[in-house]
């Protein structure tokens, strides 16, 4: 068999049905597609029964009529219809996706493809027009999309549902542990006093657990009421001349063990002075090398040294620790988000958050980044520079 | 009444580890402690405890990489295992450590020296049946 090439080929045995005939009934046909023709002003030539199931109109009702009325009001307002007409004149064809309106007034969602006819000056004489009706499809894809949007949502749901989890367990573990000290240290106290065998050596070590114990509690106690302060918004700040040289210098010697080699060593200016809360800022110096304490090797060395920059202060804490965690870096700032490699270190995991919302309403900025000089990493915060008081 | 025995106890809270030794001591047990498992692993290289109490997470290497390496080394092949720890799914993780016993911290002084008690008589009894 061959293949017919020539458009009137197929049809030239049939009696009475010549090519241009054929291909007239073949258009006229096509329910699927709406197929038309418009003059160069845009008035409708041709119809087909496609054209007359999208859009409403039979032959008789169109045929004459401007094809604007197929648009939306919007799309008449910005003078769409002469404007895709021009483009299609210009370039040949263009295709159009948008809403259309059909007789009835009920929008469909329409792919059209516009063709110019042109004569042989290269005039338009006529414009093709092929409408689809994409209107389920579209919906099918919109109804796709709120899935995806969806699936999203519950993903991010979980996740919270999760990471609140891992917060209690820490939580749990946390403030259980120094209880369990508390519990077990009283009771044996007690066994010693009724055994006559509490000693002042025996006394004095066991008030010392206990003072340790209900003090972490305490701390642990705090730093859960500051996370519910600060997501509340209930966190009063003062704005006060601050030397942040001097408090970060408390911080240091609060971390020097007397007799010892210090660990934590402060670099840097003698003074540099912020407005803002004097607790709060000891705070978030308190909880940055505490970190740089707690996940970095016992012997290891913290620099910490306060500069000016950009019209600020500068705060680095730098250690050789374990690094950071890429996956966790960019959680680091968030409630819980705690690095994979934090898992068997002490603490709620709640400090950097509350750190970084303590800067932020001091106008500041926190950012945790791998030092460029070897292993470990730097947390920096900057604060806008104050007037000293 | 249980006459005294060989504890070593793993914790890496200081404070509840001094309590327990504390505690045990009073109870005239011999009792040692370590702040994780490898610190664990190095005692039970020298030194066989009748009953190991164990919290769940430390750091260096926590109570299952410890079992995992003790088992492997037949180190302190009888002793019975007490897991202590504030862990909400408890049970499962005794079941995965094999162990005897377990108490959720906090736990009660006497509770808890009955249970060591009871694994010391068991852990001796084990030995007799195999004599």
């Amino acid at each position: 068999m061959t293949e017919t090439t020539d458009s009137t080929g197929a049809f030239a045995d049939v009696p009475g049905l010549r090519g241009e005939v054929a291909f007239r009934l073949l258009v006229e046909a096509v329910q699927d597609y709406a197929i038309f023709l418009l003059g160069p002003d845009g008035r409708v030539l041709t119809w087909n029964l496609g054209a007359q199931r999208i859009k409403g109109y039979t032959a008789k009702e169109i045929i004459g009529q401007h094809f604007s009325r197929f648009y939306t009001p919007e799309d008449l307002e910005a003078g769409r219809p002469m404007t895709l007409l021009g483009w299609a004149a210009e370039y040949g064809r263009f295709e159009d996706e948008g809403w259309r309106v059909r007789k009835d007034g009920t929008r469909f969602w329409a792919d059209v493809i516009l063709t110019a006819l042109r004569d042989e000056h290269g005039r338009p004489y006529a414009f093709a027009k092929i409408t689809r009706d994409l209107t389920e499809r579209r919906a099918a894809e919109e109804r796709e999309r709120m899935l995806l949007v969806e699936k999203e949502a519950r993903a991010a749901a979980e996740e919270a549902l999760r990471a609140r989890d891992r917060f209690l367990s820490i939580a749990s573990h946390e403030l259980k542990t120094p209880a369990a000290s508390l519990s077990l240290t009283v009771e044996s106290l007690q066994r010693a006093s009724a055994s006559g065998r509490l000693d002042a050596d025996r006394l004095a070590g066991g008030l010392a657990r206990l003072a340790t114990a209900t003090d972490r509690l305490g701390r642990l106690v705090e730093e859960l009421l500051d996370v519910s302060r600060l997501a509340a918004g209930r966190m009063a700040f003062r704005r006060d001349p601050t030397n942040l040289v001097a408090i970060v210098r408390d911080v240091v010697d609060r971390f020097t063990v007397a007799d010892e080699q210090p660990r934590v060593t402060l670099g840097g200016r003698s003074d540099a002075w912020v407005s803002g809360d004097a607790s709060r800022l000891d705070q978030v110096v308190t909880n940055l090398i505490d970190n740089a304490v707690k996940y970095s090797e016992p012997d290891s060395s913290i620099e910490v040294d306060v500069t000016h920059l950009d019209g600020g202060v500068l705060l680095a804490v730098r250690d050789r620790g374990f690094g950071l965690d890429e996956e966790a870096s960019s959680r680091l700032f968030e409630a819980f988000g705690r690095g994979m490699n934090a898992e068997h270190i002490p603490g709620l995991g709640l400090g950097l958050f509350i750190s970084h919302q303590i800067v932020e309403r001091h106008e500041g900025r926190i950012e945790a980044i791998p030092r460029t000089d070897g292993p470990g990493s730097e947390f920096r915060v900057w604060l806008p520079a104050g007037s000293p008081g | 009444m249980t006459a005294p025995g060989r504890i070593l106890v793993v914790e890496d809270d200081e404070m509840l580890r001094l309590a327990l030794l504390e505690v045990l001591d009073d109870e005239g047990h011999e009792a040692r402690a370590a702040a994780h498992g490898a610190e664990a692993l190095e005692i039970l290289d020298e030194w066989e405890p009748e009953v190991l109490v164990l919290d769940l997470m430390m750091p260096v290497m926590d109570a299952f990489e410890f079992r995992e390496h003790q088992r492997r080394q037949g180190a302190a092949p009888g002793a019975r295992i007490l897991v202590l720890s504030a862990a909400r799914d408890l049970d499962g993780a005794a079941h995965r450590l094999d162990a005897d016993a377990y108490l959720a911290k906090p736990f009660g002084l006497d509770e808890m020296l009955t249970t060591v008690d009871r694994l010391l008589d068991d852990r001796r009894a084990g030995d007799a049946a195999a004599r």
